[in-house]
Order: C-alpha cells, then structure tokens, then sequence
C-alpha cells in the first residue's frame, strides 16, 4: 500500500567509515559503461545524472578525475536554437536539463561554453532562480552549484562543500 | 471420412514415423552423454545473461536511432507509432519520445481518429510499467483532452485504481482534478469521494489535503468571525479531525489539517497602528514604516544611500503620505518626527477573535489537553497547545509556553533548534506586547534563551535595546532598521557576526562583553556609525590580536572609550 518502504537494514559488521575511493571509482568508470542496458535507457536524463556525478565527485575532491573536455563538448552539443538544453544529443531540450548543465558549467567554471543570451529566457520562473544565479545574474545571491543552496546559508550552517576530502 | 482418414493416416505418420525415433534418438544420445551432462555454472548463467542484455540493447538502440532520424526527416507514419510504441512500453520516461508522438498523432489525427482512442489502452500499460511517470500522465492528458467525448467516468476510475495502490501519488491526485474540472464533477461529490478515503484511512495527507481546497467551495467563508469555511461546518471538522488525531496522534497528517482549520485565529496579525519617522541629516537618510490594520506587511530593505528601509502596506496611499511628512519636515526644520497611534497597541499580535471564536479555540484547547495527558510525548500535540495557547492569551499563558516548549525540545530533540527559534520568536512578541506606551523606547529582553531575532520591524523607535544573556549568534541585517538605536546591550552572547549594525546615525555605545568577535573584519559594520564612542569588547576572542589597539583606532576613530 503506497510507496513501497524500501528499507535496509544496515548489519553490525558493516564499515564505518564511507569507503570514498570506491565510491570515487565507481563514479568515475560509470561513464565508461556505454554498452550497459540500463545506462542506455537512462539517456533521457543523462544531464542531470553527469552533473550527480560531478557534484559527488566533487564532494570527494576527485573532480579532476572525470573528463572535463568531452562533458562540455556533449554540453555544447546538446543547446537547441531556441537555447534550451536536452538531457542528451537528439533529445527535446527541457528546463531540467538546461539547469543540470549550467550547474555543470558552473563547476568547471565554462559558463561561455553555451549562449547564455539564449539560455536565460526558459530560467524567468522562480525555478529558475538557481540557475539565474549561477549565470550570474547580479540581482540574485550566489548559489553553490554543488549543494544547490545560496552560499550565505551554507555558510550560518558551517556547511562546507570540501567536507569529505 | 476421407477426411478422418487422413486425420489417421497423417496421425500414423507423425507418431509413429517421426516422434518415436526421434525419442529414441534422444535417449541413446543422452545415454552417450552421460557422464558428460554439464551443468550450467553460474559462469555460464552470467555469460548467458549478458548476452541477452547485449540482444535487447541493441534491438533498443536500433529503434530509438530509427525514430530520431525518422523525426529529422520529418517522417510521422504508422512505423513510426509502432517504434515509439515499443520503446516507451519499457521505458514510459523518454520524454522526447512522447513529443515525437504527439506530433505523429497530430498529423494522423485528420486520417484516423481512433489513434486517441487507442492510445488511452497504451497508456494504461505504460503506468503499469511506471505510475509515476510524468511523461505518461501528462501524455493521457493530452488525449483526453483532444478526444470528442471523452469517457471521464473510465478517467475517473482509473484515477480510483491507481489511488487504491498509492494513494499519495500526486501525479494521479493532479490528474484527477484535471478529469474533474474538465467534466464538472460536483463539488460535494468530490467531498464524498474524501470522505470515503479518509474514512478508510486516517493517514492520508493527500485526501486532508484535497478536503481543505474543496470546503470553501462547497461552505465559503464568512467574514465574521474570519475563518476559512463558515462555523457550523467547520465545527463538523473539527469533530472529524479529532477523531483522526485521538485514534493515531503520531500521525501528521491530521494535525495539519487541524491547524489550517483553526485558521486565521491561529497565527498573529501584525501591526495595527502606523508610524511614521523620517530623520533628515546631512546625509540624507530617510526611514519610513508605514503599518496598517488588516494588511500583510510587506518590508523591503533596499541598501542604497537614500532610502535604507521602508515598510509599505497594502491599500494605503503611501505615496501621499510620504510627500505630505516630507514636506511637513522641510517645512518645520525638525530632524525628527514621529507619530503613533496608540490606543490600538493592545491588538498588535492578537487576531481579531470574536467571542465565539474564542469559545470555540478554548474548546479546542481543553480536547488537546486531555490527549496530551493520555501521550504526553506526542509533539504534534504540544506544538498545537502552544499554538492556541499563543491565539487565546500569549501573555497569561506564557509560563505554560515556556514549560511545553522544554518538553518538545526534549521529546523531538532533532528539530530543538527549530523551537528554539520558535520560542525567541515568542518572547519578542510578548515583550512587545508588554511595551506599555508608545513613549517608551527602551526594548529589554534578557535572559531569555533568545537564539534569532525577528519583529525588528516593530523596533523602529527604540533607542536602548538589551538583548544580554542570550545564545544570540548574529545581528542580523534587518538590525539595521533600528535608526533610532542610541544604545545596544548584547553582553554574554555568543555574537560573531555584526552585519546589521551598519549607517546606525545615532548609536553611541555597544557593549559585547564575552562574545564571539574574533576578527577585525568582523568589526567593519561599526565604522558606519559616526557617533560611536563607547566600545566594550572585555572577553573576546579579539582582545588576543596583537596591536589589536591600534588596529581598532584607526578602524573605528570615533570611539574614545575602548574596553578590551
């Protein structure tokens, strides 16, 4: 009845500690895995799950290690004429989509990969303030692109994005 | 009989001629194997696994690389919905997809119409697959929408079935309401469909939740007394809702419900008297707080050399107010002015309640009262009482609030800061309250385990403010409202950051007595305030910077009393 309650039950013997360079490698090689089925199904949101990725990477200082180049080429690829941006290439483009990659390129510090006249016409929704935000708009506090969050409350709850390194 | 003939004849054949031998076969064949039956290991299974994957990515791929090129060439044919078709029974997410399709259903709309039709069966399987996908509801609104008569009666039990498996799927609850505007479902109709959902299960936020948007459309509201639905249906509620909350108090949903019912009388209406205040110096500052009765008060902080803050309320001709004061003040050469109604002081922070009101949240007040003796661990249950509490009498009952809040930070220690912040927010009321007569400018609260700041707004005219012994963290930027402010007590805080007190024309003494003032940086507010004289910084983390003295009189020359 409802949403099903998936809960686990974590055993006494488990690790204590985040195994952080398994994790990193995880993430790391996840890209690779073209040929895997569920990867390729998963192409309708694949903006938002590189710029998951990136985030955590980048929470564990390993950002370094995933291929800056071709994301901001796919990035590149993806911006539509009427400058919204698609989860992959071929696809519609969508406000989702448009913000994951323009927090992506607020990461790699590229906001000028895209056009970003073109880009900020689908962000004058309060949905949008994030996105606004990170490309700059003066009116708008900043906003950390990894934790989604204006940086002035990360900072009142001593919340610093480095935490795991 | 030629035929049972043939029937036998061809039965000879098949069972006689070619079955047994071949079963025959098998088995010395098996018999040749033996010793030699290999079992499938996991390996193998694996490896098997793989390459079916492998077959079903590449069917996949190859249709989906079908449709886009289809889409490029602008093709929308029947192969087309077939390819779409068959990727989204497996994969009801691809939006893009679903794009492509409606855009082939609009072009063979003018050929067959029984495409949409269809399409409702399709998309059934597809919310099997996933009921939650956005793509797939959005799509069934879509047909729906388009058909000629549509059958909103098979919508409607649709929405019904899948409620019956998850009945918080917001997807199905939107659906739903698009089904019933779009066919006109009576409104006490859509009660009773409420009803039966809440009836059969208390803890069910969406169908509360629904309730409280159909009520005031079926029982509108009156305006005397204010409440959202008129009285004597709202008292029905009332008795429905306790029924949820005594049988599961834990469960939030009710409780929410609650509140909303108690409504208006519940939270605080704000300022009902006005105040103006200009100040004209030679820096030309102007503040004006204009507050009205029955407004939401709406304050802006623009920082900016001319205007630091204005208050502006709804419906008042603000703008001619402002120009009469103005020329009011050049008039008469004066550098202040200020003007306060203060008879209606008495309901700053209380609503309006009328008697019966009154009664009935006293009521209320007595029900919560005895399920709080019954679980007095239940935290929805306390917050509520405080809640009431604050709506009937927030100064008689305050030692009560206090008391509760200890309890709730005890009971649901995760959120104490949450109460915590809640109950600062309380104290100020009340010591506001308290404020006797407009003339009075002096604002005291200490000790008062105060953890934020709010209401500064209602400070505009104070010019001695205590906030000591406290667990204050900062002074916030909506300090800087406080213009009139000639003097601020903040000893025995834990303050480390002074971002409000800025452009402060007539502050001229702070005391910060152990506090958390470790950098000069953290000081750099104060050197906006010209008039400042008297600097108490006796036990913080700053006294320990070396030639801390010479770093403060230059950043600071005003001050001539420094206490390190």
């Amino acid at each position: 009845q409802g949403t099903q309650v998936k809960d686990v039950i974590i055993k006494p013997d488990a690790p204590s500690s985040l195994l952080l360079d398994k994790h990193a490698d995880y993430i790391a090689a996840y890209g690779s895995k073209k040929d895997d089925y569920e990867y390729t199904l998963s192409e309708y949101l694949r903006m938002s799950g590189i710029y998951w990725g990136l985030t955590v990477m980048d929470l564990m200082s390993q950002l370094p290690r995933m291929n800056r180049a071709e994301i901001i080429d796919f990035i590149k690829a993806c911006q539509h004429e009427c400058g919204g941006i698609s989860a992959s290439i071929g696809h519609d483009p969508h406000l989702l989509y448009t913000l994951s990659a323009v927090q992506i390129l607020s990461l790699y510090d590229n906001m000028d990969a895209i056009n970003i006249d073109k880009v900020v016409d689908p962000f004058h929704t309060l949905f949008g303030i994030a996105g606004l935000s990170l490309l700059g708009d003066e009116q708008i506090k900043p906003v950390n692109p990894v934790l989604c969050m204006p940086e002035d409350v990360l900072q009142r709850v001593s919340l610093q994005p480095d935490l795991l390194s | 009989m030629i035929v049972e003939s043939l029937y036998k004849y061809v039965d000879y054949i098949l069972y006689k001629l070619i079955i047994i031998p071949a079963l025959w076969g098998l088995l010395i064949f098996c018999l040749l194997q033996h010793g030699r039956v290999k079992i499938k290991s996991t390996a193998q299974q694996e490896e098997e696994k793989r390459k079916e994957r492998e077959k079903k990515l590449k069917i996949y791929v190859a249709a989906r690389d079908a449709c886009f090129s289809k889409r490029k060439d602008g093709v929308w044919d029947d192969e087309a919905l077939q390819l779409t078709q068959q990727l989204l029974s497996s994969n009801p997410d691809f939006a893009t997809l679903w794009n492509y399709r409606r855009e082939i259903l609009m072009h063979l709309e003018t050929v067959k119409l029984v495409w949409l039709t269809a399409e409702l069966f399709f998309l059934e399987s597809c919310l099997k697959v996933n009921p939650k996908s956005y793509g797939s509801w959005h799509h069934r609104g879509w047909v729906s929408a388009r058909l000629p008569r549509p059958d909103w009666a098979r919508e409607l039990s649709l929405c019904d079935r899948c409620l019956s498996l998850d009945d918080r799927n917001f997807h199905c609850w939107d659906y739903r309401r698009m089904v019933v505007k779009m066919s006109g479902v009576p409104v006490d109709k859509e009660l009773e469909f409420t009803d039966r959902l809440i009836g059969s299960n208390f803890s069910n936020y969406s169908s509360w939740h629904y309730r409280s948007t159909l009520l005031p459309l079926l029982h509108p509201e009156s305006p005397e007394p204010p409440s959202p639905i008129c009285e004597e249906q709202l008292l029905k509620e009332y008795e429905l809702v306790q029924n949820a909350f005594f049988t599961d108090p834990n469960d939030q949903s009710a409780w929410f419900y609650y509140r909303w019912l108690l409504g208006r009388g519940m939270y605080v209406r704000f300022p009902v008297h006005e105040t103006y205040w200009l100040l004209l110096s030679n820096i030309n500052m102007y503040v004006i707080s204009f507050t009205q009765r029955q407004s939401s008060l709406n304050y802006r902080i623009i920082t900016s050399n001319r205007i630091l803050c204005y208050i502006w309320p709804k419906g008042i001709k603000s703008a001619q107010y402002f120009m009469f004061l103005l020329y009011v003040l050049l008039l008469t050469g004066r550098n202040e002015s200020w003007c306060r109604d203060s008879a209606t002081d008495q309901e700053l922070f209380r609503s309006e309640l009328s008697v019966e009101k009154t009664s009935v949240l006293q009521s209320e007040l007595q029900s919560c009262n005895q399920l709080q003796e019954l679980e007095p661990l239940n935290k929805w249950c306390l917050l509520t009482i405080i809640l009431l509490m604050r709506a009937l009498d927030p100064l008689g009952y305050e030692k009560e609030t206090l008391a509760h809040f200890q309890t709730l930070k005890e009971v649901d220690s995760m959120r104490s800061a949450y109460y915590s912040d809640l109950c600062s927010k309380f104290m100020i009321e009340n010591t506001i309250l308290k404020m006797e007569y407009a003339e009075v400018r002096v604002f005291s609260i200490s000790d008062k385990n105060l953890t934020t700041l709010c209401h500064l707004d209602q400070l505009l005219l104070v010019t001695h403010i205590n906030l000591s012994s406290n667990q204050l963290q900062r002074l916030p930027p909506q300090f800087a409202m406080l213009q009139c402010l000639e003097v601020l007590e903040a000893d025995n805080n834990s303050i480390e950051s002074l971002e409000g007190v800025y452009h402060l024309p007539k502050l001229e003494e702070i005391l910060l007595r152990n506090n958390k003032i470790s950098t000069l940086a953290d000081l750099q507010p104060l050197a906006s305030c010209p008039k400042l004289k008297r600097l108490d910084l006796r036990g913080n983390p700053i006294t320990q910077t070396s030639s801390i003295e010479s770093q403060l009189a230059e950043l600071l020359p005003s001050v001539t009393e420094l206490l390190l």
